[in-house]
């Protein structure tokens, strides 16, 4: 009974984690993370996950106030944010917010507010995005944890 | 466009006529074309243009309706112009018809106005002093009457009165003689007796006139009073009696009789009812002799008392000679003159028309009006009606239009007493002013005509100006648009370039995860054949794939001048053996020889980019070998000094010649270089890659170089390729400031010559050359390569070596024996007939050296391998090893029993084809440095062949450290410790000491820097190697890095947090820092703190010059630093900035590995400026980062780590 139902979630767990591959919001680099994280750092995934999100919000949020103003634009500071916000997704893995990111850079390169404006938005809708596909994910990992399974190694490549 | 427009608003025009419609349009149409003259020219461009993209034709509107405004514009201006001209013109003939008319017309008139007061003051004056002669006559008459009179005062007596009359007729007689003038002279006496003297002109007669005396007392019967004594008494006196008397005109004597005549014959008498003051009269009549009017004047003669009047004296004066005057002026001047009293009757004119009209009472005076002259009746009349009848004295009427032509009239007024005068001039204006009026219509028209020509010649030049303008503008318009065009191409082929080297990393990293994964696919076992089959087939295209994408990404990076070249020193001469060593497995394959053929004089160390140079002739090499079938494959170098006398020398002969064009350009560039830089040490390098292949057409070698182009088309067929290769090598030579075309070749092949121009480190001592010639060295070359052979054997010749060539088994035995057998020799001589004649002399000058060397090179191939004979061709060999040192040059694939056979027999010396300069040189020190211990240990003991096997082996690295600029040492025992490994897994046939030795060392110089690559065979070894040292590291060894103190500097905190752990996870101690400050601090703090670690730093870099075992050095804290570029406070290159000030003088060098999400060469040669030592993209490739964090930190405390 038990050893069905985690069964269950195992497959339900590669599936997902399968489909957020497939769909394009992760990339190798989380699996690389996901080979990291081992009994010694039970929890560095979801902790850099989370750091990861923090860090977002915290970019996004300094990003738009710089933003803000229509005129007088620090693009040099929002480049650096972008730039930032770039180094830690590629590094998570998060791949559609490092797209948005590399976009996003092309506009600030050529100083358009506009194009600006539209990637942080983009940026803002993918990173929370990402943000409940990966709760979901901790969560079939928890229920799987709590079922006494094992988390299965899932090989993208 | 706008012109169709134009012309079909025109046609549709309801109610303009269709001809007149259409002729409108075509002048419409000129007019538009005046105008806008581009459009006519613009026709062919446009339609040109229409099939191109829509980019052109959005530029091409763009641009027109810029054009237009601007020919617009240039068409105001072009009438602004215009209408100044006109205007300016114009002005100019107004004011020339001004000036030239007025001022004429006014002297003119000044002058006109002269001649008619001229014209008019003479006959006046003639008037006048015909006046005054009449005057003067009278008077003188009037006193010589009362002289006579009062003479015979008071005649008593008829005869008194008779004598007085007589004395009367003779004194008048004389004054009329004397006044020739005269008309008549009167003299009325009281009493009614008249005396008079008349002159009938027409008849040229005087007569005498008298009244007949009986009739007269001499008291006089007339009445006393004045009053009675009028005229009528005379006329009406019908008794008395008339007479005339002719006379003779000079001496006044009677001719004939006196006659008889009726009172109306007699001239006019002037009577008392004249002078009824007393005072002189003067007056106008007629007289029927005459047909001018006569002008009388009368004076009275008083008596003695002077009280009364006792006689009428009368003058009377023709004025004939007035209007003689006035015909004379009038015949020279033209035109009409009258004179009127001021009763308008006309006195004189200057016509012959009557003056006088006659009436039946006689002729009478006629007025001006009535003249039968009708120059002067309209002109009296034009008076009359414009003045009416009070006449101002003085009338100067300048266009008084008589008839149909214009008049002066001018008139004067002489106020005589009882006589004024009128006269009046009539001149018709074209006397005058004719020719004036005349000359000034034509003037004007003149004027006109070249005014309007003028204007016409201004407007044509105008017009030339402003085209030659708008011609300039349209060109100019050209321009703009041509460069815009051209800024945007190039923006866009920007663009494209930047992106792709922009995409390096993006497309280079998965290519390389694809083959990574497949290598350890391949070497796994659980692979059933098929599928082995296919995953290598994916390997290969894979790999071929990765080398397109190179291809691609390198060009691009060229183009987009991305590409930085490096500056290091490198051992030009290793690179290049490396290189040929390399291709030498393929080529042996194909059964192509690959001969490295470098002159001596070629520098051992060069500055510049070591990998570029290396790809260069990777991609030369390559291709050649594609191409070639059988043969060889020859890299020629050579070296030319600034000095063109020297290098003159240095050429060979057969070199020179096709050599010529090239150097033309050479010697332009090298003026051009030495003014640069003339005390760089700059040295031009020279290089040939000649192969025995199909060739290229002639055709085709310029061509050949352009991106995906290829000689033949059909060859992408049998050869495959892009074509990108040549033109890679092309960008890569011309930016090392040299030049590559392929140049004729004797013979099969092609030849690609090629210069490059490098610096030279002027601190190291260049190329020293060992000398053998003092050791009586004897080398015998048993080679199956001729080509190889016969230029080891030149270059052994020229240090004074004596060789001998040996092709096949059988030459080298009997070469063998006749130099080392000596008992036989003699013998040897006669059987040995079929050894050429210079060969047999060459071994008798062998023979004759003291005490010979012999080292003999054996080429594994002329052993029979195929068979088991080898085994006794081996042992025929080892009976001379006593007397002579062999040397082995084996193949890649020579089988493991051949080799172990050879150590076994104590063969030591042992070098991989192909056979170049360098190996040569170690086998021959090796045996001198042999054959000295030899001499000083005695005869060296057989088997212990390993320890020698080792003293080769120790030449490589001694050799190559001083002057390497690769770490390849450092990596050697690492390497060394995969041997076993690597021999067995790997399918590149590495075998040992040197190869091994030049593999590890090119996978060392990749692994430093990402960006260089090579060819496939290279990248392939690389690939290999570093995949399997990863693979080593990362299975076998979880804690590869263990021991290593890092300290990250890092201010994301997802990557600080992902990448501490990755560290940690492979056991190396990790500290992490938010930015480069708190980095730079803490290696401050803790590097004076840590000074007393006993744990050694080794500095693995070159460029620091530092000795490892000579610095007296401090540890640091840290082992390596991972430094982000880009962080808050203090970025990555200022933190380094500062570590590196911070580590002067302390002989420490701590690595410094940059992390930027950059992955550009520019970023990877700023981080490189700043002194970091290597350089990783994000996100960080675990692989990658162990190599790279590998490469860096010691690696003594990695084998110590592999070793336990």
């Amino acid at each position: 009974m038990n050893t069905t139902i985690v069964a269950q979630l195992q497959r339900q767990f590669q599936d997902y984690i399968i489909s957020l591959y497939q769909q394009g919001f992760l990339d190798n680099q989380f699996s690389e993370l996901r080979k990291l994280q081992d009994e010694g750092t039970p929890d560095f995934v979801s902790e850099v996950v989370s750091l990861f999100f923090d860090d977002c919000a915290k970019l996004i949020n300094n990003m738009s106030k710089s933003l803000e103003r229509p005129e007088n634009v620090d693009f040099k500071q929002v480049d650096s944010g972008v730039h930032q916000l770039k180094g830690s997704s590629s590094s998570v893995g998060a791949r559609m917010v490092k797209n948005v990111c590399i976009s996003f850079k092309e506009c600030c390169d050529v100083q358009n507010r506009e194009g600006c404006l539209r990637c942080l938005q983009q940026v803002d809708y993918e990173y929370k995005m990402l943000k409940t596909k990966l709760q979901d994910l901790f969560k079939l990992e928890q229920q799987i944890l709590q079922a006494g399974g094992t988390i299965p190694q899932v090989d993208i490549n | 466009m706008q012109r169709d427009s134009f012309s079909v608003s025109i046609e549709n025009l309801p109610d303009s006529p269709m001809g007149s419609n259409k002729k409108m349009n075509k002048v419409f149409d000129k007019m538009t074309q005046w105008v806008t003259p581009w459009r006519s020219n613009s026709e062919s461009p446009r339609e040109r243009m229409i099939l191109r993209g829509d980019v052109e034709q959005d530029e091409f509107q763009y641009a027109s309706s810029h054009c237009l405004s601007s020919y617009y514009s240039v068409f105001v201006v072009r009438l602004a112009i215009m209408v100044m001209l006109a205007i300016l013109i114009g002005l100019l003939t107004i004011l020339t018809w001004h000036f030239t008319r007025i001022y004429t017309k006014q002297s003119l008139q000044t002058l006109a106005y002269g001649l008619r007061y001229e014209l008019l003051q003479r006959p006046i004056l003639r008037m006048w002093s015909v006046l005054n002669t009449t005057s003067e006559l009278t008077t003188a008459q009037v006193k010589l009457s009362e002289y006579v009179i009062r003479k015979y005062d008071k005649p008593t007596t008829q005869e008194e009165l008779v004598e007085m009359y007589q004395a009367m007729k003779d004194v008048t007689w004389t004054l009329f003689a004397s006044a020739k003038a005269l008309n008549a002279i009167t003299i009325n006496y009281r009493n009614g007796f008249v005396q008079a003297f008349h002159r009938d002109t027409t008849t040229s007669s005087t007569f005498y006139i008298f009244s007949d005396l009986k009739n007269y007392s001499i008291s006089g019967t007339g009445p006393k009073d004045v009053n009675g004594w009028n005229n009528q008494t005379i006329h009406g006196n019908m008794s008395a009696i008339w007479y005339q008397q002719q006379l003779d005109p000079v001496t006044g004597a009677m001719l004939g009789k006196p006659r008889r005549i009726p009172p109306d014959d007699l001239i006019s008498i002037a009577g008392i009812s004249q002078v009824p003051d007393g005072e002189a009269s003067w007056h106008v009549t007629v007289s029927k002799y005459m047909d001018s009017p006569l002008l009388s004047a009368a004076l009275p003669v008083f008596d003695a008392s002077n009280k009364s009047i006792v006689a009428v004296v009368g003058v009377t004066t023709a004025l004939y000679s007035v209007g003689q005057l006035m015909r004379d002026l009038v015949e020279v001047h033209g035109g009409h003159i009258y004179l009127t009293s001021q009763e308008g009757y006309l006195l004189a004119t200057s016509t012959n028309g009557p003056l006088l009209r006659n009436t039946s009472k006689g002729p009478k005076l006629m007025k001006a009006t009535d003249s039968e002259e009708w120059a002067i009746k309209t002109g009296a009349q034009w008076l009359q009606k414009t003045y009416g009848n009070n006449l101002p004295h003085v009338v100067h009427a300048e266009n008084a239009r008589l008839g149909d032509q214009q008049y002066y009239i001018d008139s004067f007024y002489l106020n005589l007493k009882r006589l004024p005068i009128i006269g009046v001039v009539i001149i018709p204006r074209k006397f005058i002013m004719g020719k004036v009026d005349e000359r000034a219509f034509k003037t004007l028209v003149i004027l006109i005509s070249a005014s309007v020509c003028i204007f016409f010649i201004g407007c044509v030049c105008i017009l030339i100006l402003t085209n030659g303008v708008s011609k300039e503008m349209k060109l100019r318009a050209e321009l703009i648009r041509q460069l815009d065009a051209r800024r945007r191409a190039e923006a866009s082929s920007n663009y494209k370039s930047q992106f792709l080297a922009n995409m390096s990393h993006e497309l280079r990293t998965p290519m390389a995860a694809v083959i990574g994964l497949l290598d350890i696919l391949i070497s796994d076992d659980c692979l059933s054949n098929e599928q082995y089959a296919t995953v290598t087939q994916i390997r290969k295209c894979s790999t071929a794939l990765l080398r397109l994408l190179n291809n691609i990404l390198d060009l691009s990076k060229v183009e987009s001048g991305k590409l930085v070249l490096e500056e290091a020193e490198f051992d030009l001469g290793r690179e290049l053996e490396g290189l040929v060593d390399m291709f030498s497995v393929q080529c042996i394959n194909h059964n192509v020889e690959t001969v490295l053929d470098l002159s001596d004089d070629m520098p051992a160390l060069v500055r510049g980019d070591s990998a570029r140079l290396v790809q260069i002739f990777a991609n030369l090499i390559s291709n050649s070998i594609k191409f070639t079938t059988t043969g060889h494959i020859i890299l020629r170098g050579w070296c030319e000094n600034m000095n063109p006398l020297h290098d003159e020398m240095s050429l060979n002969v057969d070199r020179k010649k096709p050599l010529a064009p090239m150097k033309t350009k050479l010697v332009q560039h090298r003026n051009h270089f030495q003014k640069s830089c003339k005390n760089a040490n700059k040295m031009v390098l020279w290089f040939e890659v000649d192969d025995t292949g199909c060739g290229i057409d002639p055709s085709k070698w310029d061509s050949v170089f352009e991106s995906f182009e290829q000689a033949d088309p059909s060859t992408t067929r049998t050869h495959g390729g892009t074509g990108l290769g040549l033109c890679i090598v092309r960008n890569l030579v011309n930016k090392m400031g040299g030049e590559i075309k392929v140049v004729q070749k004797n013979g099969l092949g092609t030849l690609m010559r090629l210069y490059l121009i490098l610096s030279i480190p002027d601190t190291v001592e260049q190329n020293l050359q060992p000398d053998f010639s003092k050791y009586g060295l004897v080398v015998l070359l048993s080679m199956y390569g001729s080509t190889a052979r016969r230029i080891t054997s030149k270059w052994l010749r020229k240090h004074g070596i004596a060789t001998v060539e040996a092709s096949d088994w059988n030459e080298l035995t009997q070469i063998i024996r006749d130099l080392l057998e000596t008992g036989s020799r003699d013998n040897s001589f006669d059987s040995q007939h079929n050894i050429a004649d210079s060969l047999r002399a060459e071994l008798s000058t062998i023979q004759e050296i003291e005490n010979p060397v012999f080292v003999i090179m054996v080429d594994i191939g002329v052993l029979d391998l195929t068979t088991d004979i080898w085994k006794e061709q081996l042992n025929y060999l080892d009976r001379f090893s006593g007397k002579a040192k062999f040397a082995w040059l084996l193949k890649h694939d020579t089988s493991n029993t051949v080799k172990t056979e050879l150590r076994r027999k104590g063969h030591v010396m042992m070098v991989n084809k192909p056979l170049y300069k360098a190996k040569m040189i170690q086998i021959l020190e090796a045996v001198i440095k042999n054959r000295k211990r030899g001499l000083c240990n005695g005869i060296r003991n057989r088997g212990n062949g390993s320890d020698e096997s080792h003293d080769c082996l120790e030449i490589d690295p001694t050799h190559y450290d001083t002057c390497s600029s690769d770490d390849s040492s450092e990596t050697s025992g690492e390497k060394e410790g995969d041997k076993p490994v690597k021999s067995s897994t790997l399918l590149s046939p590495v075998l040992k000491n040197y190869l091994i030795d030049t593999t590890n060392r090119n996978d060392d110089s990749t692994s430093a820097s990402m960006t260089r690559k090579n060819t496939e065979e290279e990248d392939w070894k690389d690939r290999n190697n570093r995949l399997y040292s990863g693979i080593a590291l990362d299975g076998k060894n979880p804690k590869s890095l263990e021991g290593i103190r890092i300290l990250l500097a890092e201010d994301t905190p997802v990557l600080q947090r992902v990448a501490t752990i990755m560290l940690e996870k492979m056991g190396a101690t990790v500290t992490a820092v938010g930015d480069g400050q708190q980095a730079v601090d803490l290696l401050n703090f803790r590097s004076i703190n840590a000074q007393d670690s006993t744990q050694e730093q080794k500095s693995s870099e070159e460029e620091t010059n530092v000795n490892p075992q000579s610095s007296s050095r401090y540890s640091s804290p840290y082992d390596l630093i991972l430094m982000d570029c880009q962080m808050p406070k203090m970025d990555g290159y200022e933190a380094t900035k500062a570590i590196r000030r911070a580590e002067i003088g302390t002989g420490l060098h701590v690595p410094i590995v940059a992390l930027t999400a950059h992955a550009m060469s520019s970023d990877e040669a700023k981080c490189l400026e700043v002194g970091m030592d290597a350089y990783l993209t994000k996100p960080i490739d675990r692989k990658l980062m162990v190599s790279t964090i590998l490469s860096l930190t010691k690696p003594s405390t990695l084998v110590t780590s592999y070793s336990a």
